[in-house]
């Protein structure tokens, strides 16, 4: 097992590098001159000897790899350098909406883990009959329905028609409820099709049957027997679902006025603002190596047949 | 006629609502210049916000624009570069499946190492990153996503590619001497494209999705085009005086999406379909069976 740990935290430190190196391969095959755009950005007139500053102020002049190098240990540290469009500080910024997209990705995926396990049993518990086929026919509208179309009907729903929930902004529980939801739409459905088909495989297998002629009902092999046989499967589910999460906050958080790292990287790309896209990128990538991770060892935790095989 | 029916046979397999509403798609977006009643960028601000009338069968948007015409011409703009973005990315990756197919070793690897990260990385985030460092514009969105899409079809159509080179009427080419272009561009790549474009056709819905949702945040088409998601994201700010104007591009858009997502279902279900060439000789012995007979009447 710690053999399996170490060999897991390797493979993960190897795909960091290589996701630095191409976060920083990004900004540096950008065409143009990086410098001039500063300078323009800036508001000044871009006068070759102000570029040539420029230039030098951002360590352009120096060799790629020592630039990479520079880049890297200043990323280690936490320094993303400076915002070319606004001039501030982009660790500082990031740190801030860091916290707000945790708590739309964490609240999501608990709100999917509930909509899609509620689903998925539904569908199991009457094979074929009209819960599991409403159940599938909800997972492939939830599946197809595109993410901003579903933020437009919340907001149209839940605060123009009935003015329960606030739009828009960040205050309070009430002011999360609808980006939550938006955002759990698509793994909820995603994820309930892998909880219904999982437990079909599961009930179909030789445990089910020696417990069925134990004479245990069906709900208690249902939770008993089925649902911690699929555990595994779900938890490796949801973890690529959660990763694709970063990509739906980019659409939710500018729509319900969010100040998210999703916000941020979307601003980053529109005013082509390197430094933010770079930090954005290689944070996104980054979670998305950590989010890997963590769930192969909670398949470990979860699954004996898988710790045996390490033991 | 004959060389029609395994590919009805085929279809009729299919659901027929996806069929049709794919259909639909394809045949709005096709013919949309000579079907929109109306110019879909002419404004009338006196017209602006109406409800449906028989000038406006679905109304006006907020400038006064027919809104049926812009979603009919808006299907045109959204078939044209999911046309082009899976276009591009099928020729990139069928090109770097089969080499790696063709060439296992070390080329395999390294390909299909790529492959598995492309295909982690969320397609949006991909596609965002490029445009961030190109900058906007009609044919950075068609080629970041083409960027972000290739690795399907590329890992596709390796497995297809190896599954061809295993099978003995390679084996018996390279004893007869066949030389290795030969082989590559008259039985490998063939062979690749008919089973890749099956899965493309499924794979339209969420490159659909993806033109829609880049123009929704302002980097992919631009106004005054008519696309769906960008109707949507100009409609937003009315939502409280005229929720239609958001409603209807998101509900076509929505109907689209199923239409392919459900047609993708059901190729993933019947499994791979066999590949073109196969079919093709199926239908060929049929014809061949069909001219003795007509001989034999005569």
């Amino acid at each position: 097992m710690i053999h399996f740990i170490s060999k897991r935290l390797k493979h993960s430190l190897v795909l960091l590098f290589l996701a630095s190196l191409v976060c920083f391969t990004l900004v540096v095959s950008a065409p143009g001159n990086v410098a001039v755009l500063i300078a323009e950005l800036r508001g000044a007139v871009a006068t070759p000897g102000y570029v040539e500053q420029v230039a030098e102020e951002i360590g352009l002049n120096k060799p790629l790899l020592m630039r990479y190098v520079d880049w890297l240990g200043d990323a280690v540290r936490g320094d993303f350098g400076i915002s070319y469009r606004t001039g501030q500080d982009v660790s500082a910024d990031l740190a801030n909406r860091m916290l707000v997209t945790g708590i739309l990705i964490a609240g999501s995926a608990a709100i999917a883990t509930l909509i899609s396990l509620a689903l998925g049993f539904l569908g199991a518990f009457w094979p074929y009959k009209l819960p599991d086929r409403a159940s599938r026919g909800l997972a492939l509208l939830g599946a197809s329905t595109p993410t901003f179309f579903v933020g437009a009907l919340m907001i149209y729903a839940f605060s123009v028609t009935f003015q329960l929930l606030p739009s828009f902004g960040f205050a309070g529980p009430q002011s999360w409820i609808l980006p939550w939801l938006t955002v759990a739409v698509l793994p909820a459905a995603v994820l309930s099709r892998v909880v219904r088909v999982g437990l079909e495989e599961a009930m179909a297998s030789p445990f089910v049957l020696t417990a069925k002629s134990k004479g245990l009902g069906r709900t208690t092999i249902l939770f008993r027997e089925a649902l911690p046989n699929i555990t595994p499967l779900f938890i490796n589910a949801l973890g690529t679902q959660v990763g694709l999460m970063t990509a739906t906050a980019i659409i939710v958080e500018p729509l319900f006025a969010w100040q998210g790292v999703g916000d941020y990287f979307l601003a980053g790309v529109r005013f082509r603002d390197f430094m933010v896209v770079q930090a954005c990128l290689l944070i996104f990538l980054t979670f998305f190596i950590v989010v890997n991770l963590i769930v192969d060892l909670a398949v470990l935790l979860t699954d004996p047949r898988i710790r045996r095989q390490w033991s | 006629m004959n060389m029609l029916n395994p590919i009805l046979a085929r279809l009729n397999k299919m659901p027929r609502a996806a069929l049709i509403t794919i259909g639909l798609f394809v045949a709005l977006g096709t013919f949309a210049p000579w079907l929109a009643p109306q110019d879909p960028s002419t404004q009338n601000l006196l017209e602006a916000g109406l409800g449906p009338s028989a000038a406006h069968w679905l109304g006006t948007d907020h400038l006064g624009r027919d809104t049926f015409s812009r979603l009919i011409i808006a299907a045109n703009t959204s078939l044209v570069s999911v046309g082009s973005v899976l276009g591009i990315a099928m020729t990139i990756g069928i090109l770097l499946g089969t080499i790696a197919g063709y060439h296992r070793g070390w080329v395999d690897d390294v390909l299909m190492r790529v492959v598995d990260v492309g295909l982690s990385v969320p397609s949006l985030i991909i596609s965002l990153a490029v445009i961030g460092i190109v900058g906007p514009g009609y044919w950075t969105m068609v080629l970041a996503l083409a960027l972000a899409w290739w690795p399907m079809s590329g890992r596709i159509s390796r497995a297809v590619a190896v599954s061809i080179m295993s099978k003995p009427h390679i084996e018996a080419l390279r004893v007869l001497g066949a030389s290795p272009w030969r082989i590559y561009f008259c039985h490998l790549l063939p062979g690749t494209i008919g089973s890749v474009m099956v899965y493309a056709t499924a794979d339209a819905g969420t490159a659909a999705l993806a033109v829609a949702t880049l123009s929704f945040l302002g980097l992919g088409i631009q106004p005054p085009t008519p696309e769906w998601g960008q109707m949507l994201v100009d409609a937003l700010p009315y939502l409280e005086s005229d929720p239609r104007q958001v409603l209807l591009p998101g509900l076509a858009l929505t109907a689209a999406v199923i239409g392919f997502n459900t047609l993708g279902e059901s190729i993933a279900l019947n499994r791979v379909p066999k590949p073109l060439t196969r079919r093709m000789l199926a239908a060929r012995r049929a014809e061949v069976a069909s001219w003795s007979k007509e001989n034999s009447d005569a």
